[in-house]
């Protein structure tokens, strides 16, 4: 008997298992794989054509991400739902002991065992989750209230002003552009959305008398780069002149110059698109961001495409979640943005924002399957 | 299943994805478009600026061209020679680098100098390789060799040390060359100027631009933080063209010895002991270390100073240009220290000066050819026409002198040029007037430049009416004009000055101009225009001088029936002497202090059937000369005619 059921039970699991395999986007994870090699292949060459330092431990976290990314899509799809809230506090907890046990000149970092990861990337996956679980408990009972508005405001801007007061004035703004998307997405009124605007315009100057003067410098330099070509315009200015210079085709894998020759700042973290548009000029710069798109296209589909509010608003937000990494980055390295230090997903040299993509993506993964698969 | 709220939402939601979806494709657009106007549009201009970071280039001195004589021997070459370079690097500690070479080897303050102030001047995209000095001997390079390891900045290049075999002979001639300047400024050249060599004067200044050569590029490569990577040759250089001039260096080599000699003996050094005797001696320049001169009164004397010039009457080329003392123009290549450089320049015989064309001396009795030309010329005398030397002249209240105390009774021209009869000349002066001389004095070539290859030149003096009203305001006075006619007083010229002048009376047809390149367009010469019976007539006379019983250089025939040498013997009174002093009888020339004593000149041309070479001698302060300056001359030529 025992033995039979045994039997069944196993069947039952496979079958499952076979199931969620098939209904796994494989797009999706086609355009992380394609891009995370992009990524490998560009920290080769910053390093000279080399996979010390950066080329071989990308590869490496690429792989475990890729095996948690799809662990993740085959759990139970409640198992999101349940802890997004915990997630919230767990954040909001690692955000207010960076305070205290940071790592770094400005601390953003929590050093655990030899790891060093920043809160406020998973923070950003704990507001989507969190956001998407009231707005679908919201949504049993009533909405088109302002009233329902003021909690997420606040889950937002609690995390977005600690980020902002690291101090990381980029990280913290996606923290608070993301959850404004999401409010925005759920159909918040016009009216808001307009109040809001002119709130925050008429606030600039006070928030830019609370700014650090390296935070002003930048965005006044950003405004003027030329103000100070051998400081912090320098960055942007190299940045441009490697990206300018890469011409349609570019100058060739491992031929960048601007690269080669350290003219480019943070060329294996945040101007590592710089490097890639000078060594494969515009045809290249082009196709990766068209790669990112079909990726933010694929997850956007997802979400249109869902029931549940919860898992609509949740593949929603990383696919805006992406969209921000990915415009923000290429924004700041061609000089359209202030340099904020943004990472760009999957390519950048470093583990959190490639971990937090794949988990993000993961997720939206677990919510394609699940939605399909009716217990 | 759901409740109407949830379906409002959902609604909601629909049409807020497009909206959203509509928001990102403007911000991709834009970025895509950003990318666009990057890469396509302004590609150049950033390739442009790419490049400029990726590449700085260094000069390459080119090899400077060669100075050659007429018969191709070197006057001007180069050597090879060691240039201490600085790597520079915006982290190199510059002060404590060169603090730690100047305790092994010594570096000219100069060059230091320099060398601070191109650090001070640099640029972002200037070469990284900066000059420190030029000048470093084989014992330096080893010094330095031997404690590389402890100097990782700098390191050695070969460069082109400028080297002058002939030294001290034409020293004038050839000039000396220099590190570029701000003062020249005619050149333009960018910001390369330590690496490049100019002439600094004679002919390495002249023919600068064809013997600089054109300089080479290295391209490297560099980092953000200014480390050559790579470099390669980008352009070559190109090594400067050979000009070669009209002197013979045999001729001039023998002409200096002859010169510097004069009518004094030669004796050679043989030790240490008499060295240092005549190192004691005050007022003297010691300039040679193998031998000194000695007179007829046994005292050690200076070389003679002042100048000769061959010239080829025919075509203007100079064959021999002496001006003594000289310099050697290589201690310009070894680093001149400064005081060394102050010492000549603050020499009171001025070797540093090119007397044979910026030196102006009075004529004295060489232009009385001229004078008896503009005579002739004016139709105010004949061959026949005659004069009573009494031995002088009073005009007004003043008295003029003839040289020969005693006169020369009656007398007609030639006799009168033969004899150098200073009273014959102060009628023809009265009666020709300043004018008339001044016009034929300038037809034969005073008072002008010539277009000589030598920057350096000196007018000269050739006074009329018109200019001293000019000059002084002040009326012309008939005196000024006896002075004038004898080659004293206001008219001064240069030995180059000398040298055309009896080139133009013994060519007879044309005005020969002075050149010191070979080959130079013969039809340049215009026609002298003077009646060619007169000219014979003047160079009858001056054959006479040398062949006649009473020529006043009939001690220097040159002894050959072949060869024979016509001239005009000159000598210029540098002090005025006064009526009581002449009462008293004159000092002797050889008694009267160096600086007081009278100028000897010779001016002439051989051979007198065929002229074919002029010559002018000027010795300064020498005495008479018919003692010293034409026994120079008659030597030369034989020299030159090998008899």
């Amino acid at each position: 008997m025992s033995y039979k059921v045994n039997k069944f039970s196993e069947e039952t699991y496979g079958n499952i298992l076979f199931f969620k395999l098939l209904n796994l986007n494989w797009l999706i994870i086609i355009c992380i794989i394609v891009l995370g090699f992009v990524g490998v292949a560009s920290l080769y060459s910053a390093a000279g054509g080399d996979f010390e330092p950066w080329a071989k431990n990308h590869l490496v976290r690429l792989i475990i991400g890729i095996f948690l990314m799809i662990i993740l899509a085959f759990l139970p799809f409640n198992i999101f739902f349940k802890f997004s809230v915990i997630s919230f506090f767990l954040g909001i907890f690692a955000l207010i002991l960076v305070k205290f046990i940071g790592t770094g000149d400005v601390q953003r970092w929590i050093s655990i065992s030899g790891f060093n990861f920043q809160p406020s990337e998973f923070m950003k996956l704990a507001l989507i989750l969190t956001l998407a679980k009231y707005f679908d408990y919201i949504s049993r009972t009533q909405l088109d209230n302002l009233i329902t508005y003021l909690i997420p405001v606040f889950l937002i801007f609690i995390p977005g002003f600690l980020v902002i007061s690291q101090p990381d004035l980029g990280t913290g703004l996606s923290v608070i552009l993301l959850g404004f998307a999401i409010l925005f997405y759920v159909g918040i009124s016009m009216k808001f959305v307009i109040l809001s605007f002119l709130l925050f315009t008429s606030s600039v100057p006070l928030i830019w008398n609370q700014l650090y003067d390296y935070q002003k410098n930048r965005i006044l330099v950003f405004l003027n780069p030329e103000m100070d070509s051998l400081g912090s315009g320098y960055q942007i200015i190299q940045s441009k002149i490697a990206i300018g210079s890469g011409g349609i085709f570019g100058k060739g894998f491992l031929l960048g110059s601007q690269s080669r020759l350290n003219y480019l700042p943070e060329k294996h973290t945040d101007f590592i698109f710089t490097l890639i548009s000078e060594e494969l000029g515009f045809l290249g710069s082009i196709s990766i961001i068209l790669i990112f798109c079909i990726l933010v296209f694929s997850i956007m589909k997802i979400s249109f495409k869902v029931n549940s509010l919860f898992s609509k608003i949740v593949a929603f937000g990383v696919g805006f979640l992406i969209f921000l990494y990915l415009s923000l980055n290429i924004g700041m390295v061609c000089g359209l943005l202030p340099v904020v230090g943004a990472p760009l997903p999957l390519i950048s040299y470093g583990g959190t924002s490639l971990l937090t993509v794949l988990i993000g993506v993961g997720i939206v993964l677990n919510i394609n399957i699940h939605d399909k698969i009716t217990y | 299943m759901k409740n109407k709220s949830q379906k409002n939402v959902e609604k909601k939601i629909t049409k807020r994805f497009f909206l959203l979806s509509v928001f990102k494709g403007i911000v991709v657009g834009a970025i895509g478009w950003r990318f666009f106007d990057l890469q396509m549009i302004e590609n150049r201009k950033y390739e442009k600026l790419s490049d400029e970071n990726q590449f700085n280039y260094d000069m390459i001195a080119p090899e400077r061209g060669r100075i050659l004589d007429r018969k191709m021997r070197l006057l001007a070459g180069n050597m090879d020679g060691f240039s201490l370079v600085l790597k520079y690097n915006k982290n190199t500690n510059i002060d404590k680098t060169i603090r730690k070479i100047l305790t092994v080897i010594n570096i000219n303050e100069k060059d230091l100098n320099n060398f601070y102030d191109q650090i001070k001047s640099r640029k972002k995209n200037d070469p990284k390789e900066i000059l420190i000095t030029k000048k470093l001997s084989q014992k330096d390079v080893s010094k330095l060799a031997v404690r590389s390891i402890e100097f990782p900045e700098i390191f050695f290049s070969m460069t082109k040390k400028r080297v002058y075999p002939q030294g001290i002979i034409a020293g004038h001639i050839t000039g000396y060359t220099g590190p570029y300047s701000e003062k020249d400024n005619k050149i333009n050249i960018k910001p390369y100027p330590l690496w490049l060599e100019v002439g600094k004067t004679g002919i390495e200044k002249y023919f600068d631009k064809e013997l600089r050569g054109k300089f080479g590029r290295k391209r490297n490569e560099v980092t953000s933080r200014g480390h050559i990577i790579a470099s390669q040759i980008y352009e070559n250089t190109e090594t400067g063209n050979d000009v070669q001039i009209s002197l013979d260096m045999g001729l001039q080599a023998f002409a200096i010895e002859r010169f510097e000699r004069g009518n004094n003996t030669l004796v050679t050094l043989k030790n240490n002991i008499k060295n240092k005797k005549i190192e004691n001696i005050n007022n003297f320049s010691y300039v040679n270390k193998n031998h000194y001169y000695k007179d007829k009164k046994n005292k050690i004397v200076n070389p003679q100073s002042g100048s000769l010039i061959v010239m080829d009457i025919e075509n203007g080329e100079i064959l021999c240009c002496i001006s003594s003392p000289g310099y050697d123009p290589n201690i310009f290549s070894d680093g001149l220290e400064t005081n060394i450089w102050n010492n000549l320049k603050n020499d009171v015989t001025a070797p540093l000066l090119n007397r044979s064309m910026s030196g102006v001396y009075p004529p004295g009795s060489t232009i009385k050819m001229a004078v008896a030309l503009a005579a002739l010329e004016s139709g105010i005398i004949d061959y026949n026409t005659h004069f009573f030397c009494s031995g002088s002249k009073e005009l007004g209240s003043s008295t003029f002198h003839c040289w020969a105390k005693n006169g020369h009774g009656k007398i007609n021209l030639m006799e009168a040029i033969e004899q150098s009869c200073d009273v014959y000349f102060y009628e023809l002066g009265l009666k020709v007037g300043i004018d008339k001389i001044a016009v034929m004095l300038k037809k034969l070539g005073l008072g002008q430049y010539f277009d000589v290859e030598i920057d350096d030149k000196s007018k000269g003096v050739v006074p009329n009416i018109e200019w001293k009203l000019k000059r002084d305001g002040l009326k012309w006075s008939l005196g000024e004009t006896l002075n004038a006619s004898i080659g004293q007083g206001y008219i001064l010229s240069t030995p180059l000055q000398l040298a055309t002048m009896v080139s133009r009376i013994a060519n007879g047809k044309f005005s020969v101009t002075p050149t010191l390149i070979l080959n130079k367009n013969p039809d340049r010469f215009e026609p002298l225009n003077i009646n060619q019976q007169y000219i014979d007539f003047i160079k009858n006379s001056m054959e006479k001088v040398v062949d006649g019983n009473k020529g006043t250089a009939r001690n220097s025939q040159i002894g050959s029936k072949e060869i024979k040498m016509a001239g005009k013997t000159g000598t210029v009174q540098v002090v005025r002497i006064s009526e009581a002093e002449r009462e008293k009888g004159l000092i002797k020339n050889e008694d009267r202090p160096w600086n007081k004593r009278d100028h000897a000149l010779f001016v002439g041309y051989a051979p007198i059937s065929k002229p074919k070479y002029a010559i002018s001698v000027v010795v300064e302060h020498g005495g008479s000369g018919s003692s010293v300056a034409a026994p120079i001359a008659r030597d030369v030529f034989k020299y030159i005619f090998k008899v």
